[in-house]
C-alpha cells in the first residue's frame, strides 16, 4: 500500500508539473513555418544564410496593419511589405510615383486624380485596383474609422470621398485644399494598400496577417524574437535582392551591438555615441544620416512670466546652444538653428535664432526680477533626444544660474509627463517632433493648434494661424517655401520655442552589406540591400 | 485516494487565491498607471478622442463595476484584448509563455543539480578546501546582479570567445514546426537536430545567469541541510552497522535532508517564472517577464492582469507538486485527515 501511495504521489506529482506546463504550449500564435526543415545540410545552411538579411531593432512591432500601428518599430517592418499610392524619394520627402504611375490635381486643389499602376497583385494573390485602394481609404474615413486608427485623421483630415472612376483610376475629392496630402500618401501609416480581402478574412485588423503589394511577403512572427519576411517573387517592380529578411527585438543597447559584432545581426539601429567606437573597431560599418526631427524647449507662453516675449527672449539669450549640444550629443546631433530640418522645404538659411549673449540676458532678468522658473521634463531618452530630458534640462539649469536664475525640475517617466504637459503647470518645458511626412506643415503647425498636448508653448498668434492656413492650401513651390519662412522668423523672434537639435539617424551594419540605407523617415526599406 | 481528496481541496483553494490576485493586480494597475488613452491613441491623439476611446473601452465606469465585468468575462475564458497590439490577451501569453517555462525549467535543472552536489561536498567535506570553494561560489551567486552576470557571460561567451549566440531563443532559419511551443520537445517530436543544437546553444548562457542565484540558496540550505541530518543518531547508527559511508551520504543523510530542499526548489522555480525579467530583457529572451514590463509601463492593463492570473496559477501548482513530491521523500507525511 505504502509503494502504491508513493506511486501514485509521483505520478500525480509528474501530471500536476506537466499539465501546468502543458497547458501553455498549445495554441502556438506563429503559423506555418517556412524554412528549417529537418535535413537542412550544412552548405544550404550556409547559402541560405547568405541570402539573409537580419535587421536588429530595439523593441518589437505594435502591429503589421498600416492602419492601427503608429510605432516606427512597426513602420521598418510594414515598409517591405506593403506599398502606397506614392513613395518618397532615396534621400529626401520628395514624392514619387509608386502604386500610382501619374495624377492630376484640379485648379481649386479639390480634386485629385490617381492613374494606377496596371497588373499588380497583392500578395495573396487578389487583383490590386482602383477598387482596393477606395476600400483602404473608405476604411480610414467616417462612419467606419474607429478611435485607434492612430493616423487616420491625420492623412486624410481633409479627405471628403474616394471614388473609383474606372478599374485603374481613383478619384479623391477633398473638403478644402490640402498640399501635404501627397505627402501624406507617401507614408508608411494609414497610407499603404492592404489587400481587401486580407481585411474581411480577418475582421478588419491585419496586424498579426499582413499582406500588401510590396517587395517582400509576411511569413511568421515569433512572439518577442522576430519577424521573418521572404522575398514576393510576384512583385511587379524590381524584385529584392536577398531572399529572407528577419527583424530581430532585441532591447538591450550593448547586446544589440554584440549581436552586430558577432554576425548574429547584420543591421542594428538606436545606436548612441558612446557605442560608436565599438562598432567601428569590430570592422563594421556606420550610417550617419540627418534625421527629420527637432529636439526643443518650450516656453509656456500662455502665462507669467513667460507671455512676456522679452523674458523668454532673455532665456534664450542665456543659452549657449551650439556649445551645449556638441557637449551633450557628441557630434551625432547638430545645433538647431531653425524648426525645420534644413532638407525641408521653407528652410531658408536666413533663418536664424536668438544669439547667445549672458550679459543682455542677465541684465534683462534682473530689472524684470525673475529669479526662479518652474521646469519639467521626461527621464528617459527619446529618438531627438538621445541623452534623456533631464540631462538636457539640467545642462540649461547651468546656463541659467550664470544668469542669476534658479530651476525647479520635477522629471517624469513619458507617459506620466505627457499628461503633466497637459496639465499646463510649468514655465518651461522639453518635448521634441518627429516628422511624420516630410512636409512643413507638419512641423510649423505644432504652434497653432489649439491642443495644448501638440501645442506645449501654448503659443496664440493671429497672424501666425494666418500663414499656416495659407501654406496648406497653397500649391508646392517657392510661394509656399516663402510662406514656411516667414513662419520660422516669426518663432524666432517671438522666441516661441528655444531650439536645441535636429539628432541624427545612426545604424551600424557588417562590411559584407551592400546599399544599406535609413530612410530619413526612420523607414528601412530593404529590397535594394544585398549582401555577400 | 487520500491524496486525490488532497489534491482536490488544494486546486478549489485557488479560487480565493485568484480572486484575491486578481482584485490587488486590477486596483493598482488601475490606481498607480497612467491613462492607457495616450499611448495607445498615439502623438496625434486629441482630447476628444482620448475620452471616447475611454468610453469605448469602458474606463469611464467606476472600478468595481470594471472588475466585475472583468471576471464575467475572464470566466468564459475571454481575457481581453491587448490595448496597445489589438490582439487577443490569450493569444499574446500563450505565444510567449514556453520560453519562459523553458527558460525557467533549464536554470532550476542547472541550478538543482549544481547546488545539491556543492551542499553535499561541502556539507561532508566540512571546512575543507571544497567546503570554503562551494561557500564561495554560493556567495557570488547570492550577490552578483543577474543582469551584470548576463552582460559578462555575453562578453566572454559570444563577444570575445564566438562560443554561443548573445540573444534570442532560436535562429529562425532552423525553425521547427510549432507542436508544443518549447523548441526543445519540437526540435525532438519532429526529429530536427539542428533546431535542437542550436536551441541548446541559445538556451546555455541565459540558463547560467539565471540559474545562478537559485544555485546558491540551493548549495546553501543543502549545506546547513546536510550538517543537521548528519548529525543525528541514525546516521551513527548506520555507520555502526558497517553500511558504506557513500551510501550512508546518499540513502541516509541527503534523502532525510531533501524536504527543506526541494521546498527552496519549488520556491525558486516559481520565482524564475516571475523573475526572468532582467535575464529575458538581457538576452532578447521572447518571454513573458520582459514583455510584461512593457505592458505595465504602456498601461496595457488586460495583459497584465492576465500574466498575473497565469503566474498565480503556476505558482500554485508548483507549490502543490511540491507538497506531492514530500509524500514521496517520506513516508510519515501522509495528506489525510485521519490515519487508518
Amino acid at each position: 500500500m505504502k509503494k502504491m501511495n508513493k506511486l501514485i504521489a509521483f505520478v500525480l506529482a509528474g501530471a500536476i508539473s506537466f499539465a501546468s506546463l502543458a497547458g501553455c504550449a498549445g495554441n502556438g500564435a506563429s503559423s506555418a513555418t517556412a524554412s528549417g526543415s529537418a535535413s537542412g545540410a550544412a552548405s544550404s545552411r550556409k547559402s541560405e544564410a547568405s541570402d539573409t538579411l537580419t535587421y536588429a531593432q530595439g523593441a518589437e512591432p505594435r502591429g503589421l496593419d498600416p492602419a492601427l500601428v503608429d510605432d516606427g518599430e512597426s513602420a521598418k517592418v510594414t515598409c517591405n511589405i506593403y506599398e502606397g499610392l506614392l513613395k518618397y524619394d532615396k534621400d529626401s520627402t520628395k514624392v514619387e510615383p509608386c502604386l500610382a504611375k501619374t495624377w492630376d490635381i484640379s485648379d481649386d486643389g479639390l480634386t485629385y486624380t490617381f492613374h494606377l499602376q496596371e497588373g499588380v497583385k497583392f500578395q495573396d494573390g487578389t487583383d490590386f485596383n482602383a477598387d482596393a485602394v477606395v476600400y483602404n481609404i473608405d476604411r480610414q474615413l467616417p462612419p467606419k474609422v474607429t478611435k485607434d486608427m492612430s493616423y487616420a485623421s491625420f492623412v486624410y483630415s481633409s479627405v471628403k470621398s474616394a471614388e473609383a472612376v474606372d478599374e485603374n483610376t481613383v478619384k479623391i475629392t477633398l473638403n478644402s485644399p490640402c498640399t501635404p496630402l501627397l505627402k501624406n500618401l507617401a507614408m508608411v501609416f494609414g497610407a499603404p494598400v492592404v489587400s481587401p480581402k486580407a481585411l474581411k478574412d480577418n475582421n478588419n485588423n491585419v496586424n498579426q496577417a499582413p499582406c500588401g503589394t510590396g517587395p517582400y511577403k509576411f511569413v511568421r512572427w515569433d512572439k518577442g524574437e522576430d519577424i521573418v519576411l521572404i522575398r514576393n517573387d510576384n512583385y511587379w517592380g524590381d524584385k529584392a535582392k536577398c531572399k529572407n529578411v528577419v527583424f530581430k527585438f532585441i532591447a538591450d543597447n550593448s547586446a544589440r551591438v554584440v549581436a552586430l559584432n558577432n554576425g548574429e545581426a547584420d543591421m542594428i539601429d538606436g545606436i548612441d555615441a558612446t557605442v560608436v567606437s565599438q562598432i567601428q573597431s569590430a570592422g563594421n560599418k556606420l550610417y550617419q544620416a540627418k534625421g527629420m526631427n527637432t529636439n526643443y524647449m518650450a516656453y509656456n507662453a500662455s502665462k507669467a512670466p513667460f507671455n512676456d516675449a522679452k523674458l523668454r527672449k532673455a532665456i534664450s539669450q542665456a543659452v549657449n546652444v551650439p556649445e551645449l549640444v556638441t557637449s551633450l550629443y557628441q557630434g551625432y546631433s547638430e545645433p538647431a538653428t531653425s524648426v525645420l530640418p534644413t532638407f525641408i522645404g521653407g528652410y531658408d538659411k536666413s533663418i536664424t535664432q536668438t544669439a547667445y549673449d549672458a550679459d543682455a540676458a542677465a541684465a534683462v532678468l534682473k530689472a524684470a526680477g525673475l529669479t526662479q522658473v518652474h521646469m519639467i521634463t521626461y527621464t528617459n531618452p527619446r529618438p531627438y533626444n538621445t541623452v534623456n530630458g533631464q540631462a538636457l534640462a539640467e545642462a540649461i539649469q547651468g546656463y541659467l544660474s550664470k544668469v542669476g536664475v534658479t530651476c525647479k525640475i520635477d522629471s517624469y517617466d513619458w507617459t506620466t509627463y505627457k499628461s503633466k504637459v497637459t496639465e499646463g503647470d510649468y514655465d518651461i518645458c522639453f518635448y521634441g517632433w518627429n516628422g511624420d511626412n516630410g512636409d512643413p506643415d507638419n512641423f510649423m503647425s505644432l504652434m497653432s493648434v489649439d491642443d495644448p498636448s501638440q501645442n506645449v508653448a501654448r503659443y496664440k498668434n493671429p497672424e501666425f494661424n494666418k500663414l499656416i492656413a495659407q501654406g496648406l492650401s497653397t500649391p508646392e513651390g517657392d510661394a509656399r517655401n516663402a510662406i514656411y519662412t516667414q513662419l520660422e522668423k516669426i518663432a524666432a523672434e517671438d522666441n516661441v520655442w528655444l531650439t536645441i537639435s535636429h539628432a541624427q539617424n545612426l545604424c551600424g551594419y557588417r562590411p559584407n552589406i551592400h546599399d544599406f540605407y535609413y530612410h530619413v523617415t526612420g523607414d528601412v526599406p530593404l529590397a535594394g540591400v544585398s549582401k555577400d | 485516494m487520500q491524496m486525490i481528496k488532497y489534491m482536490i481541496k488544494r486546486i478549489l483553494m485557488l479560487i480565493p487565491v485568484l480572486i484575491g490576485v486578481s482584485i490587488i493586480v486590477f486596483l493598482i494597475m488601475r490606481v498607480f498607471s497612467p491613462d492607457p488613452a495616450p499611448i495607445v491613441l498615439g502623438e496625434h491623439a486629441t482630447q476628444q478622442s482620448m475620452q471616447e476611446w475611454r468610453l469605448a473601452n469602458g474606463l469611464n465606469d467606476p472600478i468595481w463595476l470594471q472588475y466585475v465585468n472583468y471576471i464575467k468575462d475572464a470566466m468564459t475564458g475571454n481575457l481581453g484584448t491587448s490595448y496597445y497590439t489589438k490582439a487577443p490577451v490569450t493569444q499574446e501569453i500563450f505565444s510567449r509563455f514556453p520560453a519562459t517555462i523553458e527558460l525557467a525549467i533549464a536554470a532550476i535543472i542547472f541550478a538543482s543539480l549544481l547546488g545539491i552536489f556543492l551542499g553535499v561536498v561541502s556539507a561532508v567535506k566540512k571546512n575543507s578546501i571544497f567546503d570554503n570553494g562551494g561557500r564561495i561560489l554560493a556567495l557570488i551567486g547570492v550577490s552578483m546582479p543577474i543582469f551584470w552576470l548576463g552582460i559578462l557571460l555575453i562578453i566572454l561567451f559570444s563577444g570575445t570567445l564566438h562560443w554561443l549566440p548573445s540573444t534570442g531563443r532560436l535562429n529562425p532559419l532552423y525553425q521547427p514546426t510549432q507542436i508544443t511551443g518549447f523548441y526543445l520537445i519540437d526540435s525532438l517530436l519532429t526529429g530536427n537536430m539542428n533546431a535542437l543544437v542550436d536551441a541548446l546553444r541559445h538556451l546555455v548562457l541565459p540558463a547560467l545567469a539565471l540559474g545562478m542565484y537559485s544555485m546558491a540558496i540551493i548549495t546553501r540550505m543543502t549545506r546547513s541541510s546536510m550538517l543537521e541530518s548528519m548529525s543525528q543518531d541514525y546516521i551513527r547508527t548506520a555507520r555502526a552497522k558497517g553500511i558504506t559511508n557513500r551510501r550512508v551520504i546518499r540513502k541516509h543523510a541527503l534523502r532525510n535532508a531533501l524536504i527543506p530542499i526541494v521546498t527552496v526548489i519549488g520556491l525558486q522555480f516559481g520565482s524564475l517564472l516571475g523573475g526572468a525579467v532582467l535575464t529575458e530583457t538581457v538576452f532578447s529572451w521572447p518571454g513573458i517577464g520582459a514583455y510584461t514590463v512593457n505592458c505595465i509601463l504602456k498601461s496595457d492593463f488586460p495583459v497584465v492582469q492576465g500574466v498575473v492570473l497565469l503566474v498565480a496559477v503556476v505558482y500554485v501548482l508548483v507549490n502543490l507538486a511540491v507538497d506531492i513530491i514530500y509524500a514521496f521523500l517520506d513516508p510519515r507525511i501522509k495528506y489525510a485527515k485521519k490515519e487508518g
